[in-house]
């Protein structure tokens, strides 16, 4: 009798190539944002306390930490997504490529276009599969209809979706699984070209095996965007990210190397949460 | 079986009975129409539909003066009320500072309750004179010019007139598109909104390309109902549109409407002709916006092909 043989490789990979080990402290590397004493507030509430930390460039960074710590409003003040609401405000310093996009006169879509997000839950658009990814590349650029053909093939194969959808392009996005319709999120960022992707909460609406799959294409996609992502799964965070930020009511508790983090934390704080003798 | 079920079957059939009592009332209407335009529909036959003429003393009646004029006054507060709406509702639900909304959406629905003679009223002791005296020389000055267009705004300025019960209608039908609308629009999904912003769209392209085809059913809804008030507001118009029988180019000139009509002149139909004419535009009014209705469930199949839904 043979022995048995997986077919396919295994979907979560919890233990990561040796190649982990190597990763250098944050303060060795490029830092694409740089996040200084940034404190936010709901109203009168305060959400953030004097947060500072460097996310260094084409690496993955998660933010982990129970509900309601501020990792997400993190996220959302990186790409100015709060701003759309009135009683939202930053203050501090939030750097990306030298400039504070906090107090920038720079148009906030031009900081949209550079820092894509992907949220909780897959939003397509009501519109074709292939419209939604034209969709944020006709905001900023005039393509001829060749062009557009080949930006949408490309991202949507960087996304890992175009085999499962290239007979379909004309079909609505809502056709498609849950999986298949953050994969097409990924790939409407994707396209407009940024240089940060935010995913907050990308798999938390997902099945295990689309979230290995989006697990794989973060792995890929580091190589040319700066990843950020917010989880509450902290297998998650230890199987995707290079560097891990903990955080609790607002503060930033502990930040480094995601093997650091998580094999040898610094602080009790963090053991406690991770370990899950939390609270 | 237990005591209490025969209540659940009897509630069962009750609300069935309600239900099709909906149908039954259609029918009759549709039926008591049908027969009571018959002396009518034997005389004009089709050409009742295409004949401007409406001579009570020979009895000769055709319908296209009034036809036209509902269906002219209907598009111009169509034309007026739908982007004012869709503005008053994208204002309401993404501009609007939190404490302005209430004070807003709730005038908006003040403006629902209002009666439509108070609105006829108006029209004509306020808004008539001052479109006479400001409004359509301007208008006659202006586009009055225009080679081809130019012809719907000649003639006198006489303040009442199609023109004016098109404004009438728009004010009229802009709280139920508005309210319905902001309503819809509210219902979006805040992420959606996000995930468009996030691309770097502007408020205009959030609402243009993603708000309003993600919620395109409701709004045509809500079109449709201002629609549906237009095309049979009767006291409203009645005021100000002039009541006269006469097919005109210009829409500064006094026509009028199926609902006019009929509630001018019922009262003075002598005659089986007559009588079973008015009948019978009633019986094209109900038919209008029948077939105002199916349009607009095919415009939505369309869209839906369109969209590529057929998955």
């Amino acid at each position: 009798m043979e022995a048995y043989e997986p077919v396919a490789r295994p979907v979560v990979q919890v233990i990561r190539p040796s190649a982990r080990s190597e990763t250098p402290p944050v303060e060795e590397l490029k830092p694409k944002i740089r996040v200084r004493n940034l404190d936010f507030y709901y109203g009168a509430f305060r959400a953030l306390h004097d947060i500072s930390l460097d996310i260094p460039e084409k690496k993955v960074t998660a933010f982990i930490g129970p509900s309601g710590c501020g990792k997400s409003t993190l996220l959302r003040t990186l790409n100015r997504l709060y701003s759309l609401y009135p009683d939202q405000r930053a203050e501090g310093e939030v750097v990306l490529d030298g400039e504070n996009i906090l107090t920038t006169k720079q148009d906030v879509s031009l900081i949209r276009a550079k820092v894509g997000m992907v949220f909780q839950k897959p939003t397509p658009f009501p519109m074709s599969i292939f419209d939604n990814i034209a969709f944020g590349v006709r905001l900023f650029e005039r393509l001829s209809r060749r062009e557009m053909e080949e930006r949408v093939e490309w991202a949507l194969t960087r996304a890992a979706l175009w085999a499962e959808v290239r007979r379909k392009l004309h079909q609505s996005g809502n056709s498609l699984s849950g999986g298949q319709q953050q994969r097409l999120c990924i790939a409407r960022c994707i396209a407009i070209r940024p240089e940060v992707l935010l995913l907050d909460e990308p798999c938390s609406a997902l099945d295990p095996i689309s979230t290995a799959r989006i697990e794989e294409l973060i792995h890929e996609l580091k190589s040319e965007y700066t990843v950020v992502i917010v989880t509450h799964n902290m297998q998650q965070a230890a199987r995707v990210s290079d560097y891990t930020a903990y955080m609790y009511l607002g503060e930033l508790i502990e930040y480094g190397p995601t093997d650091t983090v998580f094999i040898k934390p610094k602080r009790k704080e963090t053991e406690d949460y991770i370990t899950g003798r939390f609270g | 079986m237990r005591p209490a079920r025969w209540k659940d079957v009897a509630f069962e059939q009750l609300t069935r009975l309600f239900a099709l009592l909906v149908l039954g009332i259609l029918a009759a209407i549709l039926v008591a129409l049908v027969l009571e335009s018959r002396p009518s529909l034997d005389k004009f036959g089709l050409a009742f539909l295409w004949h401007a003429e409406w001579d009570p003393v020979q009895e000769r009646f055709g319908a296209l003066v009034p036809i036209y004029g509902t269906l002219g006054t209907s598009l111009i507060a169509m034309l007026i009320g739908i982007p004012v709406s869709f503005g008053i509702a994208l204002f309401l639900t993404e501009l609007s500072p939190a404490w302005l909304k209430r004070p807003l959406g709730t005038a908006i629905e003040l403006l629902a309750a209002i009666p439509s003679i108070i609105y006829g009223m108006w029209g004509l002791f306020v808004l008539a004179p001052l479109f006479q005296a400001h409004v359509q020389p301007a208008l006659i000055e202006s586009l009055g010019a225009l080679p081809l267009a130019g012809a719907l705004f000649q003639g006198p300025p006489l303040g009442i007139g199609m023109l004016t019960a098109g404004l009438i209608l728009s004010i009229m039908v802009i709280p139920f598109i508005a309210a319905v609308m902001r309503d819809v629009f509210d219902l979006v999904p805040a992420l959606l909104k996000e995930s468009a912003y996030g691309l770097g769209a502007t408020t205009w392209e959030v609402m243009w390309k993603v708000v309003l085809p993600y919620t395109k059913v409701g709004v045509i809804g809500g079109i449709m109902l201002g629609l549906g008030r237009a095309l049979g507001e009767t006291m409203a118009v009645t005021f100000v549109i002039g009541n006269a029988h006469q097919l005109s180019k210009s829409l500064m000139a006094p026509g009028n409407s199926i609902a006019s009509a009929l509630a001018n002149e019922f009262t003075e139909a002598v005659g089986d002709v007559y009588f079973s004419a008015l009948i019978e535009l009633g019986l094209i009014l109900f038919l209008l916006t029948t077939v105002v209705l199916a349009l607009a469930k095919l415009l939505l199949l369309r869209l839906a092909r369109r969209e590529g839904a057929r998955a």
